[in-house]
Order: C-alpha cells, then sequence, then structure tokens
C-alpha cells in the first residue's frame, strides 16, 4: 500500500503543496480559474510552524484502522480498498465534528461543499482521481525539497534505517546528523533559533 | 486577531513584543482592542516560505518562477539555467540597489529643495550652513570668493544633481575617502561612477542572461552601495545640513511619553525632512497657536517617528515618539490628532490603524499615496503654506479625539542628540587626536556603528539594547542612527550618566568629554556621517579604514536601505555584524564570499549573530585583530 512519508527536516515552509491541494480540489483545476470560484477552494494538508521557526506538514496520513472512521455514527466515513484512502460520503455526513475529535493529527476541517449545499468533513482524499490516472499526490508533486514522499512506505523508512544504522556504526552518537541537511542550512537554523529566541513569535 | 483574555498570557505576549516598558504599554492596549500591528502579522504570516528566506525563489520572469532545491536534489536550476548561486546573488544585488535607489532619492530631493531655495523659489527655505556650503562647494571646485550664498547654493546643488547621472564617471564625495582605500576600491574595480549609473546597471544586471558570475555581481553590489554611502546617502545629509543646519549638540525627550494629553498631537513620520522642516517653523504661528487653543488644546505638540524624527531632533530637539514598530503604536494610544508621512517603512496599513481611532493620516509626497490618507502636497514653493494647513488640519481634528479612549505612557526619557561628525570633531579640539589617544592607550578599544531598523521578529530595541550596553561595557564606543539610535534614546543609552554602565575606560572618556557612551549620530542617510568620521580618523592616522578598530552591526534590520548600508561599511573596510540571516543561506558560495572571501578584497566581512553577547564577541574579536594590526 502507498503512502506519504512526511520528511520534516526538509520541510521549509514554502507552502506550495496547500497551494497545489488547493488547486486540485478546485472546480477548474486552473491557478487563474481557482482564484475566482466560490467557494474557494481551499487546501486539505496544513504547514504549520513549531518552534524556531521550523514547519511541518501536516495532512491526513490514512490510517488503518482509521479512528475518524471508527467514530463516524453515520458510516460517512469509509476505505476506498484500492488505495487504501479514507474517504468521505458527503451526503452522509451529518458534520458532528466526531471524526475531528478523534483524529490524532487534528486535520480534519469542515467546509461548504456545493454538492450537498452544506458544510461537511473536506479532509484529504488521497488525491484519489490523480492516483487512479497513475499520478502521485498533488502536495507530493508540489514538494521540491522531498519533504513529502509519495510510495510503498516499507522502502520509504528504508532510507530512514540506512540512516540510523550509518550513524550507530559510526558510533558517534546524536550529533551526527542522521539525515543529511546541507551545513549552509543547518547554519540558517541555528540563527533561526536564536532569532526565536529573542523574539516574540516562538511558536509554543 | 487573538484575544489575550487572561491577564497572565497577556503580559508574557506584551514583554515577548517590545523591551521598552512605555512601549509595552500601548502593546498591551492595542491587544486588548483588538488594533492590528506588524507583530499580529507576522503570526499571520507563519510559515514563511523558506525559497524566500533562502534566496532561492527567482521571481524575475515568466519562464519561471523558479526555485532550487535547497538539500541537494532536483531542481538544481532555474529554467533559464541559474543556479543556487546565481539566484541568491541576483536576490541580494536586487534587494541592495532598492535600498540605494530610496537613500539616493532621497537625496536628490533634497538638493532640488536646496535648487529651488537658491533660486529663490522655495517658501520658508533659507541657507542656514553657510560654512559647510562653502567648504562642500571647495571640494566641487566652486569658486565661492564674492559670491552670494545663494549662487553658490545653486552651482553646488547642480554639480551634485549631475553626479547622479554624471558622464564624467565620478563622484566628488567619493574623494572623501582615504588614499589606502580608494585604492582599495580601484584595485577591486568598486569604485563608484555616479549614483544613478550603478543602480541602473544593478537592474540591469539582474536580468536574465546578463552575466552569470555570482562574484562579478557581488562586485558591482558593493560599487552600488558605494554610490549610496559615498553618493546619494551623503549628499542627502550634506545638503540637509546646508539647508536646514549642521547639528550640535541638544536635550530632548524621547518614547510614546512624549504625546501631550492636552495638546494637538502631529506625529512626523518617515525619513525626508524637506516638509516637517516647515511645519516645524509653521507650529510657531501665533494664529494656529490661537486656533489650537480656541478648540480647547493647550498647544501645538509636534514628535518625530523613525528618521524624520531623527532629522528633527538632530537640529531642533523635536522629541522623538519612536522607532518603526512605535508607528502604530503611537495611533493606539489614541492621542495622535494627525500622523504626516513621507516616505520609507511606513506601513501600508498604517491608514487602516487610523480608523480604529480619530487620527487621520496626512500623504505629503507624490512617491508615496496611501489610500485611506489625506493627500497635501509638497512642493518647495509652497511648503510653508502646506505646513499651515497640515497643523490647521491636525487642529480642527482634536475635538474628535476620544478621552475615554486615551492612554500616554508616564515620563517619557531625557537625550542628547545631534553629533554629527562635524560636532564631535570640534568638541574633541577640531582635532580627532584625543580620540586616537585613547584608542592608542586603549581606554577605548574601538568603535562599533550600531544602524538599522525594528523587525517583529526580535523583540523591539531588544537587539540596540542589549548589544548596545554589551559593547560600552567592553569600553567600545558606540556611534548609532536610525531606529537604532532610537531605541537607545528610549533605553537612556544617550545621556552621559549613561557612562556609568561602560568600562572604566570608555566611562572616564565620556566623563571627561561630558558625552553619552552611545553617540546619536542622525538618521539613517546619516550613516554617511558616520563614514565621515571614519575617514577622517584614518586620514589624522595616515591609514585606510579598513584598518581602523571599527566595527558595524544591524542587529534588527529588516529593510533593503540596511543591506545598502551593509555593503557599504564592508565595502569601506567596517566588519558588519546582521541581527537577522540576509537572504543568501541557500547559497554555499555565496554565503563564503560574504562571510570569509570579501576579507581578502576590503579587508572586512559580513557575519549573522542575533545573540547580542556573541555579536560583541564577533565584534570585539575583530576590533582587537584591527588594533594589533595598526601595532596598538
Amino acid at each position: 500500500m502507498n503512502s506519504v512519508l512526511v520528511r520534516p527536516e526538509r520541510c521549509i515552509g514554502c507552502r506550495h503543496c496547500e497551494v497545489a491541494c488547493a488547486l486540485e480540489h478546485s472546480q477548474s483545476k486552473t491557478l487563474l480559474g481557482m482564484i475566482t470560484e466560490m467557494p474557494r477552494s481551499a487546501p486539505r494538508i496544513f504547514v504549520e510552524t513549531g518552534i524556531s521557526f521550523l514547519t511541518f506538514p501536516n495532512r491526513c496520513q490514512h490510517c488503518d484502522p482509521a479512528p475518524c472512521m471508527q467514530v463516524c455514527p453515520t458510516k460517512a466515513i469509509y476505505r476506498e480498498e484500492e488505495t487504501g484512502a479514507v474517504l468521505v460520503n458527503e451526503e452522509k455526513c451529518i458534520a458532528c465534528g466526531g471524526c475531528a475529535m478523534a483524529c490524532p493529527f487534528g486535520i480534519i476541517q469542515f467546509r461548504f461543499q456545493p454538492v450537498v449545499d452544506r458544510e461537511v468533513n473536506t479532509k484529504c482524499d488521497f488525491c484519489i482521481e490523480r492516483q487512479k490516472a497513475g499520478n502521485i499526490p498533488a502536495c507530493v508533486e508540489a514538494c521540491k525539497t522531498g519533504a513529502l514522499e509519495f510510495g510503498d512506505m516499507n522502502t520509504l523508512v528504508r532510507q530512514n534505517r540506512k540512516d540510523f544504522s550509518l550513524r550507530f556504526l559510526k558510533s558517534k552518537g546524536p550529533e551526527v546528523e542522521a539525515v543529511k541537511v546541507p551545513e549552509n542550512i543547518l547554519a540558517f537554523r541555528k540563527i533561526m533559533e536564536e532569532v526565536a529566541n529573542i523574539g516574540p513569535f516562538k511558536g509554543e | 486577531m487573538i484575544m489575550y483574555m487572561d491577564p497572565e498570557s497577556l503580559k508574557k505576549e506584551v514583554e515577548r513584543r517590545a523591551l521598552d516598558k512605555t512601549d509595552q504599554e500601548i502593546v498591551e492596549k492595542a491587544l486588548v482592542e483588538g488594533v492590528e500591528t506588524a507583530w499580529d502579522r507576522l503570526e499571520k504570516q507563519q510559515p514563511q516560505c523558506g525559497f524566500g528566506q533562502l534566496g532561492l525563489c527567482c521571481n524575475r520572469c515568466v519562464m519561471g518562477p523558479c526555485r532550487i532545491d535547497p538539500f541537494g536534489g532536483e531542481p538544481k536550476r532555474g529554467v533559464c539555467g541559474a543556479t543556487a548561486d546565481l539566484i541568491a546573488a541576483r536576490n541580494l544585488l536586487d534587494d541592495l540597489m532598492v535600498g540605494a535607489a530610496a537613500h539616493s532619492d532621497h537625496g536628490r530631493e533634497v538638493l532640488e529643495v536646496l535648487m529651488e531655495t537658491a533660486e529663490g523659489k522655495g517658501q520658508g527655505y533659507q541657507i542656514l550652513d553657510e560654512e559647510k556650503l562653502n567648504l562642500v562647494a571647495g571640494e566641487y571646485d566652486i569658486d565661492v570668493k564674492g559670491k552670494k550664498k545663494e549662487a553658490i547654493a545653486r552651482e553646488l546643488a547642480l554639480a551634485m544633481l549631475e553626479e547622479f547621472g554624471t558622464l564624467k564617471n565620478k563622484i566628488q564625495l567619493v574623494e572623501r575617502a582615504p588614499e589606502k582605500t580608494k585604492e582599495m576600491w580601484a584595485k577591486a574595480g568598486i569604485v563608484p561612477r555616479s549614483v544613478d549609473r550603478e543602480i541602473v546597471e544593478a537592474a540591469h544586471r539582474i536580468h536574465m542572461g546578463v552575466g552569470a558570475d555570482y562574484i562579478n555581481i557581488l562586485l558591482h553590489a558593493l560599487r552600488t552601495s558605494l554610490s549610496d554611502g559615498w553618493g546619494g546617502s551623503m549628499m542627502a545629509t550634506e545638503a540637509s545640513d546646508i539647508l536646514f543646519g549642521t547639528p550640535v549638540p541638544v536635550e530632548a525627550l524621547a518614547n510614546l511619553g512624549v504625546l501631550k494629553k492636552d495638546e494637538v498631537n502631529i506625529v512626523l513620520h518617515g525619513h525626508n525632512p524637506i516638509l516637517s522642516e516647515m511645519i516645524v517653523q509653521a507650529s510657531y504661528d501665533a494664529d494656529l497657536k490661537k486656533s489650537a487653543k480656541k478648540k480647547g488644546a493647550k498647544g501645538i505638540n509636534l514628535v518625530g517617528m523613525c528618521c524624520t524624527g531623527n532629522e528633527l531632533l538632530m537640529r531642533h530637539g523635536i522629541p522623538l515618539a519612536g522607532n518603526e514598530l512605535d508607528q502604530e503604536l503611537a495611533i493606539a494610544t489614541g492621542a495622535v490628532e494627525t500622523m504626516v508621512i513621507d516616505y520609507q517603512c511606513i506601513f501600508p496599513s498604517i491608514t487602516e490603524t487610523a480608523k480604529c481611532y480619530h487620527t487621520k493620516v496626512i500623504s505629503t509626497s507624490e512617491k508615496s499615496k496611501v489610500p485611506g490618507a489625506t493627500h497635501i502636497e509638497f512642493k518647495p514653493e509652497t511648503a510653508l503654506d502646506s505646513a499651515k494647513e497640515i497643523i490647521r488640519q491636525a487642529i480642527e481634528n482634536y475635538p474628535n479625539r476620544d478621552a475615554n479612549r486615551v492612554k500616554i505612557p508616564a515620563g517619557p526619557v531625557k537625550m542628547v542628540a545631534g553629533f554629527s561628525e562635524e560636532t564631535i570633531r570640534k568638541a574633541l579640539g577640531g582635532t580627532y587626536k584625543p580620540l586616537i589617544d585613547a584608542i592608542v592607550a586603549g581606554s577605548i578599544r574601538g568603535a562599533v556603528g550600531i544602524v538599522g531598523c525594528n523587525n517583529p521578529k526580535i523583540k523591539q530595541d531588544y537587539g540596540h539594547i542589549m548589544l548596545g550596553k554589551e559593547l560600552i561595557k567592553r569600553d567600545i564606543l558606540v556611534v548609532e542612527t536610525g531606529c537604532a539610535a532610537i531605541a537607545s534614546g528610549k533605553a537612556g543609552l544617550l545621556l552621559p550618566e549613561a557612562a556609568e554602565m561602560a568600562g572604566e575606560g570608555l566611562k572616564a572618556v565620556c566623563k571627561a568629554l561630558g558625552v553619552p557612551p552611545v553617540l546619536h549620530m542622525g538618521s539613517c542617510v546619516d550613516c554617511s556621517r558616520i563614514l565621515m568620521l571614519a575617514a577622517n580618523i584614518a586620514k589624522e592616522l595616515n591609514v585606510g579604514i579598513e584598518d581602523l578598530p571599527l566595527g558595524g552591526a544591524a542587529p534588527e534590520w529588516y529593510s533593503q536601505k540596511a543591506v545598502s548600508i551593509g555593503a557599504y561599511f564592508v565595502a569601506s573596510g567596517v566588519y558588519t555584524v546582521l541581527g537577522l540571516p540576509p537572504k543568501v543561506f541557500g547559497s554555499v558560495n555565496v554565503l563564503d564570499l560574504l562571510a570569509n572571501k570579501l576579507d581578502g578584497v576590503v579587508n572586512a566581512a559580513f557575519a549573522v549573530e542575533p545573540d547580542p553577547v556573541k555579536a560583541a564577541d564577533l565584534l570585539e574579536a575583530v576590533i582587537e585583530k584591527k588594533r594589533k594590526g595598526l601595532g596598538i
């Protein structure tokens, strides 16, 4: 089963994924068309700032079992078997918010959907249309830094495993960066950490 | 807008935003009353795009916009083929040239007023500093003998204006630099050829397909910055001095407490003093004073904001309400009738802030109109009339003030400003020898110019004040301009008594001369005064500026103008520490050039260090290194 692995150390907060997501779920699927549509298409992935100006792209992980699906009283949330995507049947959704309470990632949003003429759960649909057409999810395609990767989770995780093994074998402890982040980027992040320490925006 | 319901988190937020207690009072008022400020907008902007922050976003042409993967993967080049190095270098030159243009265009406008005044067309203007007029005219080979000051001023204004686009490939004021420094520039090929030419050429060079060598681009950036520091900015300073007088030490007050409960409060905000000088003149008008009384006010209270404030402070002792992040806070006191704006660093949303109260914003420059502002356009020939009209409108607005919504912090702080280069030199007895002796003896280790802005990413004034205190403690004299100087005014560092905070050596020198350990040298174009101070000391010692135990710092910078200032400091041989990273960290090579390789070209480089104590360590180390180089 394919998933999206987030590599937070590679996220630089550009929010390309957010724009690509909104675009994919717009009516016209064009940038210039999207900005005049009502209701305005909104992203289903969220780049949040944490401490020291570091960022994290937070999205539906299509859990299995999915807590949102388990608690949904109207069985509006279901799994698409082929891709494993957790999807919403908008007709059945009563916007009770139970799914949002249960979601461990806090990514469920309720937005107006013209098909049902009311606000319903408008979560990530794993770009199911794109996947069926043989494409990867829009957010992953838009990410130019490798912070979002799409593929077989076990394969994607292998890199992390290799990095850890390397560090372990070198026996240099945690000060050796497991993941290769260039020196200049590390220097930048160190400076921004200091800025955060003497500024109002700590993101706590 | 986040509503801070519980007092504890409100207090915490307030203390995170501003260092100064009086600022904190109004930060709190703005939060409670739901008035949006730059701090709120910074929060709403999170996260900010990493491509932009790292300098890896190129948004110049329509093959793009492009960005480079900072982690070394694809894409490695823009559509045109530009690498991370080229994109970062072009972006930096872009920022720098905008800053240089802002300073220089300000200079041009002062020269135009000088010209009109000389021709008798300016209303209310006079040539106040004949001594300086004659001196500078002499530098331009203008024969002053037997000529009226107006005639000399006209020739000088023309000669300087000519240098904006000169064909002679030379800016006269650049000659003021020490011989050795000039030789260094000639060797690097960065002697500026005219004021406008370097800026126009910079705009040319960042076009696609005009050079792909990041080193060549950055060398031109240095040349452009020199055309600002030793050209446009220096002309702004000199022409302002000739028109309005060269500053001498003056006592005044600072912080938001300078606003008055029972007077018509007018905030003069921006950078160019040409109109505000006339507002100062108009404020003495008996009729206007009378009509203020008629509206129930005890008088007309002019206060300065940002560098227009610095200019008026330096020459008239007009109190300073604050620096960049105070512009919204001043309005949020509820006590400002009118905010007069000229240009630069005026928040585009300032009229929205004003809408929360009775405050009227009056724009005055054709270049700088703001939706929602009343526009009373500045023209030299009607300047005094416009100034009176502005004050009249402010008086009219006084009855609209809602006393229930007014909060003015108590206790403005005293300060001494007005330390022009000439004043410092005269105070020392016409020569820098006493200062040089103190430096040689080691009682003063060196000097650092702290300049630049506020930036809401750093607690307001924290960077300036902590670094200033740290340096004087280490017997390093501090000279300041711009928002940095205003911060020190608010914090009480611009008082002779502040010498008590200095190290033993500096303290003794300050006490002997009766001067503060931190000297307010003016507005941001007046960074040219810092250059002249350095140049004249170097000349007395027969060395280059690059040999002197000096440093520069911009702890809270935000603006493109600061990029230009930082670059002309470094290009003039002054090691400079930035408190926020410039947008170049995506390129290892550009970083290496700015932080290391420049040292081999101009004997100075950049460093980035937000922490004030660590920044002081860096500056002290360079000062000690240069002392060693001089054999002292």
